[in-house]
């Protein structure tokens, strides 16, 4: 007992004040991994509750938030409270001030968009807040000054959110912009290949002078937004095959164009949607199968075709045998798994810098490595919750438009949180893509929230309409009950 | 037309099952494999590096408490750039060059043998919350845990020094607990000066070299035959020297006629001939099928040593010619000596073969024991009675068949001797490599063996005698 007084003393005596300090945050650290699972532990069993409850009522309309968001504040709080704790002896403002910024931006959206929007759906709302604040929380412990720009991407993320709502609530056919969505699209995906950079191996990227400042962005990701509605537009009436050809010709098109210029999760996800969405409008089994046995022909095919994707592939197969090089991005991303345990090694404990592209598309391996293998399992359920609401809005709609609408942004987030996740814990071929809300990037950002705003406009809509519904029937009776007075 | 509503029904069924495949396969791949991917050497998460690593590995200690690695604090020189350098760094015990691929190395070069794979363990990953935070909170310095691995140095070094400079490796087991008693492979190198140490000489033959088999793997086509051949007991076979099998000939060694032989008797003088005739009488379905039972063709995820995956590659498209070299471990059959110690033990444990255990167990703070070793089955190889037959042919083969030269007298052998050919090149007539599977005392076997020596002769010539040096030692030993 004496030496363990004397030294718990010599720390005080200022020996080592800098082990100590160390020591401190490391046993906060340790400690608070348990109450970060609960926190988030306690926002998953809330939406998947209401999710599950909902769907037995096959409405959301009425669903307040209850008092998830205030657990996603704590979250934010005691987060990123550790955290300013780590560098300093002093707590850093920065942090505090990062931390009071994200959670305003998060309030003011939440509780402005209730009151703005009746019908919308909260929990939809929440989910991907909370998947930005562990995003966030990661940004913060892998790269600060990140971070700040994440959260003013998470407020741009915000306003396209409002704004695709409105769009989505104002879409009525819309077959008049049909083309010039086409047009703008194509326009889009050529404009890297003509002056873009390379940045993942990947030709997807352009600069542009914004505000004076150097503003990359990612122009497939826009693409997915134009992608869903010429999708929703074009098959939601009933057309013949002939006269569907543009649009085929023009998926087709925005592929290769992926493919040329080496976006392979992009060209993925571009098919896939295209997969789930024309079979739900059309019920058209024969050309769903055909198109997706000439993809896969596709698929094998560049496999021999192009080196970029055997190079993936057999990264894939055994990312060990290849450690150094190729395998490296994988090999990293399942040690950083495996070294987490449960509840992770705990926030700042671990070492997830050193996990290639762990800012972007391998951010899922750095939050498994310190926040836990329990979480990530969570993480992946947001996202099914994201796809069991968003399909049961689709499905309450009575206007097939709007119902396709928000079954593609569904499906094209579910789709992508799929491929990326899948690729990182080695159950498909990696490819680049973003993780929707939680990677570092504006581009995803601002496309990723732009797509639930589809999905939250459809429920509006839908709202509203059903209210205009009960307001006729309440004139009917009015009107009966007056011819009863006559 | 309003079919939609129904068909997006289906797509979420289709999306809900992909997220649960996402979150069932990181679930199963975490459960089997999460431990591997934290042990890899390439984890750096993990590495004792520098003046003030936050955690010291704690020391690796043999099953008599000989203390073969441990941390020191001081003046040491990086092996990599042979500057000096002071701080925390690995010392190795000079006995430690007897068991250099189990114990491994720990140094700016990496990780390698049980200092990488049970890593977790002596680096304290495995402590709880409180044992964590008391360390961190009242320690100077925070160590990880000792672990005790299952091999007696006394046994390596012996092993070692019988083998000399030939390459090889020899494998000892417990065939009851599945204990590994002493593994050596050779080549072997120094812990504690590993810069000059090529690449050959750092694979371990035991569990990485992966050999033909030979004769050897008669056992597991014999186990085959007793459990696939209804009228086994009186099968006999009239060995001329050779059999042909579709115009191409199979022979025995040396061309030897081995006459009217029936089982036992072909298993005792290693008849080629009868084998690959029975080979083609079990059938490849069935041969396949004991061979998965004894381990052939399986990921082996031991939880305490990664052995390499032995190969038997037969499937309906094989030849009848194939299939008769298959079953006298010829053709395209490839086998680690730690894979055929676990099949001599087999043998010895009524056909049952349990796991591998390299840890003993782990000690932690203060002595306390926090893991030891408990056995498990591994595999149920073949029925009590093909083993107690196949166990009484074994004997006779070293009583008096080719493994005659196992009995160096001190305790009773049943084995089976191999000679397994390796192509030659043109320049040079290489030797074949040398087997030997065994195990000792023939009525209640306590010990299990694999011996390979590297194109060195006949395995009755030169791995029997080693076999039956090593099991005299360890039966003297107490084992």
């Amino acid at each position: 007992m004496l030496t363990i007084g004397e030294e718990f003393l010599g720390y005080f005596k200022g020996k080592g004040s800098e082990l100590m300090r160390d020591r401190q945050y490391e046993i906060f650290a340790l400690t608070l991994r348990y109450w970060y699972v609960f926190l988030i532990g306690y926002i998953f069993f809330q939406c998947l509750k209401s999710t599950l409850h909902g769907k037995r009522n096959k409405e959301f309309k009425r669903q307040g938030g209850g008092n998830v968001a205030f657990v996603i504040v704590l979250l934010i709080f005691s987060a990123l409270g550790l955290l300013s704790i780590r560098e300093t002896t002093t707590i850093d403002l920065d942090i505090v001030v990062l931390a009071v910024l994200a959670a305003t931006i998060f309030l003011f959206q939440y509780i402005l968009l209730r009151f703005v929007f009746k019908g919308l759906d909260c929990f939809l709302l929440l989910i991907v807040d909370v998947l930005f604040v562990m995003g966030l929380i990661m940004l913060q412990r892998l790269s600060p000054s990140q971070a700040m720009s994440q959260v003013q991407w998470f407020g741009m993320g915000c306003i396209a959110l409002v704004a695709s709502m409105i769009v989505t609530t104002l879409v009525k056919g819309g077959r008049r912009f049909l083309y010039l969505l086409m047009v703008i699209g194509i326009f889009l995906l050529i404009l890297p290949l003509a002056f873009g950079d390379i940045i993942g191996g990947a030709k997807n990227w352009v600069s542009i002078s914004l505000f004076g400042k150097e503003v990359g962005f990612q122009p497939s990701e826009f693409v997915k937004l134009i992608l869903v509605f010429v999708f929703a537009i074009e098959f939601s009436q009933e057309r013949t095959f002939k006269e569907r050809l543009p649009v085929f010709i023009f998926t087709a098109l925005c592929m290769l164009i992926l493919v040329l210029s080496r976006d392979l999760g992009g060209a993925l996800l571009f098919f896939g949607l295209f997969l789930f969405i024309y079979p739900i409008a059309t019920s058209d089994i024969l050309l769903t199968a055909g198109a997706a046995g000439a993809g896969t022909a596709a698929a094998i095919l560049s496999y021999y075709l192009f080196s970029h994707v055997k190079v993936r592939v057999e990264a894939w197969k055994n990312p060990w045998a290849n450690i150094e090089d190729r395998g490296y991005q994988i090999a990293h991303a399942l040690i950083a798994i495996g070294s987490g345990g449960f509840v992770g090694a705990g926030l700042g404990l671990g070492i997830p810098y050193i996990i290639p592209a762990s800012k972007t598309d391998l951010i899922f391996a750095a939050i498994c490595e310190e926040m836990g293998i329990l979480v990530g399992l969570m993480i992946i359920g947001f996202y099914a919750i994201i796809a069991i609401r968003g399909a049961i809005i689709a499905m309450n709609t009575e206007n097939r438009l709007d119902a396709l609408l928000a079954m593609g942004a569904t499906v094209s987030l579910s789709l992508q949180s799929f491929v990326i996740i899948g690729g990182v814990i080695k159950l498909i071929p990696l490819t680049g893509v973003t993780m929707p809300f939680v990677s570092y990037g504006g581009s995803s950002m601002v496309v990723s929230f732009a797509m639930i705003g589809i999905i939250e406009g459809v429920a509006v809509k839908t709202y509203r309409a059903s209210l205009d519904d009960e307001a006729e029937d309440v004139k009917e009776e009015n009107a009966e009950y007056e011819g009863e007075d006559e | 037309m309003d079919k939609y509503k129904n068909n997006i029904k289906i797509s979420l069924t289709i999306l809900i099952i992909m997220f649960f495949l996402l979150a069932g396969y990181m679930g199963y791949a975490l459960f089997f494999y999460g431990d591997r991917w934290f042990s890899s050497p390439y984890n750096t998460r993990v590495r004792m590096s520098g003046a003030q690593p936050q955690i010291i590995a704690g020391d690796i200690l043999d099953r008599k408490n000989t203390v073969l690695a441990t941390t020191k604090n001081g003046n040491y020189t990086d092996p990599k750039t042979g500057e000096a350098k002071q701080g925390y760094y690995r010392e190795y015990n000079s006995k430690c060059r007897y068991a250099s691929h189990v114990v491994g190395f720990h140094n700016e070069y990496g990780r390698a043998g049980a200092e990488a794979f049970h890593i977790k363990y002596l680096m304290g990953y495995n402590n709880n919350i409180f044992e964590r935070i008391y360390q961190k909170a009242f320690l100077s310095q925070e160590r990880g845990n000792d672990i005790m691995l299952t091999i007696d140095i006394q046994l390596q070094q012996y092993i070692s020094e019988l083998l000399g400079n030939r390459k090889g490796s020899v494998v000892l087991l417990n065939p009851k607990t599945g204990e590994i008693l002493a593994m050596v492979s050779k080549p072997s190198f120094d812990p504690n000066n590993v810069s000059n140490v090529d690449g050959d000489t750092l694979i371990d033959r035991s569990i990485q070299g992966l050999y033909p088999p030979g004769s050897i793997l008669k056992v597991v086509t014999a186990a085959s035959a007793l459990e696939h051949i209804e009228d086994i007991d009186s099968w006999t076979y009239n060995c001329t020297g050779s059999l042909d099998i579709d115009g191409k000939k199979i022979s025995c060694y040396d061309g030897k006629a081995h006459e009217e032989v029936d089982l036992a008797s072909a298993m005792i003088y290693s008849c080629n001939g009868a084998f690959a005739q029975l080979g083609n009488q079990i059938g490849w379905k069935e041969l396949l099928e004991t061979g998965k039972k004894f381990g052939f063709n399986k990921n082996f995820l031991f939880s305490d040593i990664m052995v390499y995956d032995s190969s038997l590659n037969i499937d309906k498209t094989t030849s009848k010619e194939e299939l008769g070299w298959t079953a006298i471990g010829q053709a395209e059959t490839l086998v680690t000596p730690f894979h055929m110690a676990m099949v001599a033990a087999a043998v010895a444990n009524d056909g049952v073969i349990m796991e591998p255990k390299l840890l003993y167990s782990v000690v932690g703070r203060n002595g306390r024991a926090q893991k030891s070793v408990e056995p498990k089955v591994f595999s149920e190889a073949m029925t009590k009675e093909s083993a107690r037959v196949i166990k009484e042919m074994m004997v006779r083969v070293v009583s008096e068949g080719t493994g005659r030269s196992a009995n160096v007298g001190g305790v009773s052998i049943g084995g089976k001797t191999g000679t397994a050919e390796v192509k030659s090149t043109k320049e040079s007539q290489t030797l074949p490599h040398a087997w030997f599977i065994g195990f000792a005392p023939t009525e209640d076997p306590t010990l299990a063996i694999a011996v390979v020596v590297e194109n060195s002769g006949t395995g009755g010539r030169v791995a029997a005698p080693i076999a039956g040096k090593v099991l005299r030692r360890a039966h003297e030993l107490g084992y």
